[in-house]
């Protein structure tokens, strides 16, 4: 079963129209007193969550937005309600 | 006759509360692991733990090629080793590995990729490891089969020729490793999942499994695709790895057509015959992280076009199975093998992407001297995790058009 996204505009479409865009890792940390550690672990770091999920998406092949989502990693689904239980 | 089970390693042995060292994961990187150190190092109170059975995961899903025509110094020794241990261990483990030797060709489709493998070539060359740049009438001539016709989706226009590859059947080696550590002593325990890691003073003293708790000072992380949910969920370790999933099929069983694997960046296929004549063909990875092994219907059409561009002769051949498995890709496809780094008696094998079968015999070997000797091997050295920090990507991704998971 392939994966279905909706978009915020164009609605629920197939996955494969989409660009996955990482998990969402809250805002880029501030410049001032950036160390290594930091910001590797903001830009390479990953939670790897074996179940719901924050993260972002681009509707790649359709009208290019950019918005994030939740998604259960273990069924790979969407999931529904915003604020989820993770 | 589930009753009259017993596995070729032997009888299940019953689990103890203590080991020198305890391994998570029952692929092929911890079985070799644990062989090795058994073998090698006198370490033979050793357990390995598998929450379902051993070969689960990456270790029986691949699609069995091996070879050693990687890209950048660091990696090329690892799978130039573990390519030369396949007929040795063969002998040594007596069991048949089913090694079939029939080279590799990398088949390239436009003059940038022929520049590029010129490259690859030429750094596998130096290694001593035999790597030959192909026109693409030569490769007709290894394979007639092969369609080098200017009027496909992708024309070739030459290969990177690696004959010391092949293929190797990936249950065998792992039935093999199982039966060899555990006739060193080593506990192989299935069904058993691992629910916690016990740290205190910043040193490993204990597994939680769901069989009870294991003292031990040693804890080999040797989980594949589940090994960077381990990590940061037990011990807070957060690494750059993305899960996703790599979809593999076979056909029918052909007679003899294929004799060499073939791969094609541009069609994102590879292909090769199996010794029951079933060609088994993989995809690219589908391109959002998931701990699902779901299979879709997108891959197999796109295989379908694949193979019969480049393989016109299989057009109308069926496809009889379809299986997907999970890769833990890192940013720079080069694994993360680490130890004692932030907590001591931690070692890290995995972040393998889709190429932990090919290095797990030469892997496990010096895993398993690292774990004895408790200092880093320098074949290892250069896939520490602060690698990342520093900004010392290994290049095995000729360029990095984009960051994305698949990388």
């Amino acid at each position: 079963m392939a994966l279905t996204i909706t978009c915020p505009i164009c609605g629920k479409r197939n996955g494969y129209e989409f660009r996955y865009g990482g998990e969402e890792k809250g805002p880029r940390p501030d410049e001032e007193g950036l160390t290594p550690e930091k910001w590797c672990e903001y830009v390479h770091m990953n939670n790897c969550v074996a179940g719901i999920q924050k993260e972002w998406w681009c509707h790649r092949d359709g009208c290019g937005v950019w918005f994030t989502t939740q998604r259960d990693t273990t069924r790979n689904l969407e999931v529904d309600q915003p604020e989820a239980q993770s | 006759m589930f009753g009259m089970y017993k596995p070729l390693w032997g009888k299940s042995p019953s689990r103890k509360s203590n080991y020198d060292a305890v391994i998570i994961g029952g692929g092929l990187h911890g079985l070799a692991a644990a062989y090795f150190l058994a073998r090698d190092h006198g370490m033979n109170d050793v357990a390995v733990l598998e929450k379902r059975y051993i070969g689960f995961g990456g270790s029986g899903r691949n699609t069995a090629i091996v070879r050693a025509n990687q890209r950048t110094p660091e990696n090329i020794p690892l799978y130039k080793e573990a390519l030369e241990l396949w007929p040795v261990l063969t002998k040594e483990l007596d069991y048949n590995l089913m090694f079939f030797n029939c080279g590799n060709l990398n088949l390239m489709h436009s003059e940038a990729a022929m520049n590029a493998a010129r490259m690859n070539v030429a750094i596998a060359q130096f290694h001593g490891v035999e790597s030959h740049l192909i026109d693409a009438k030569q490769c007709k001539e290894l394979l007639p089969a092969l369609n080098i016709s200017e009027d496909i989706t992708y024309p070739i226009f030459g290969a990177m020729y690696h004959p010391p590859g092949g293929i190797l059947r990936h249950d065998a080696i792992v039935w093999g490793l199982a039966k060899g550590a555990a006739k060193h002593g080593v506990h192989i325990h299935q069904n058993t999942e691992v629910s916690g890691i016990g740290v205190d003073n910043g040193k490993i003293v204990s597994v939680d499994t769901s069989r009870g708790k294991i003292h031990t000072p040693r804890v080999l992380l040797a989980a594949g695709g589940y090994s960077a949910a381990i990590a940061n969920a037990m011990l807070g370790i957060k690494l750059p790895i993305s899960v996703l999933t790599i979809q593999a099929m076979v056909t029918q069983p052909l007679k003899p057509i294929l004799d060499h694997v073939i791969s094609s960046g541009m069609y994102h296929a590879y292909a090769n015959q199996t010794l029951k004549g079933e060609i088994a063909t993989g995809a690219h990875m589908d391109p959002w992280p998931n701990y699902t092994t779901q299979t879709t219907a997108y891959y197999i059409k796109h295989q379908a076009e694949a193979l019969a561009e480049m393989l016109p002769c299989l057009r109308g051949v069926k496809f009889m199975r379809h299986w997907a498995g999970l890769a833990d890709m890192t940013p720079d496809m080069a694994p993360i093998l680490d130890g004692n780094e932030p907590i001591e008696g931690f070692y890290m094998d995995c972040g393998w992407g889709y190429f932990g079968f090919k290095s797990c015999a030469a892997t496990g070997k010096y895993m398993a001297q690292f774990m004895a000797t408790e200092t880093c091997p320098s074949i290892l050295k250069p896939f520490t995790l602060s690698r990342y920090q520093e900004h010392r990507f290994m290049g095995e991704t000729a360029a990095l058009v984009n960051y994305s998971p698949d990388n």
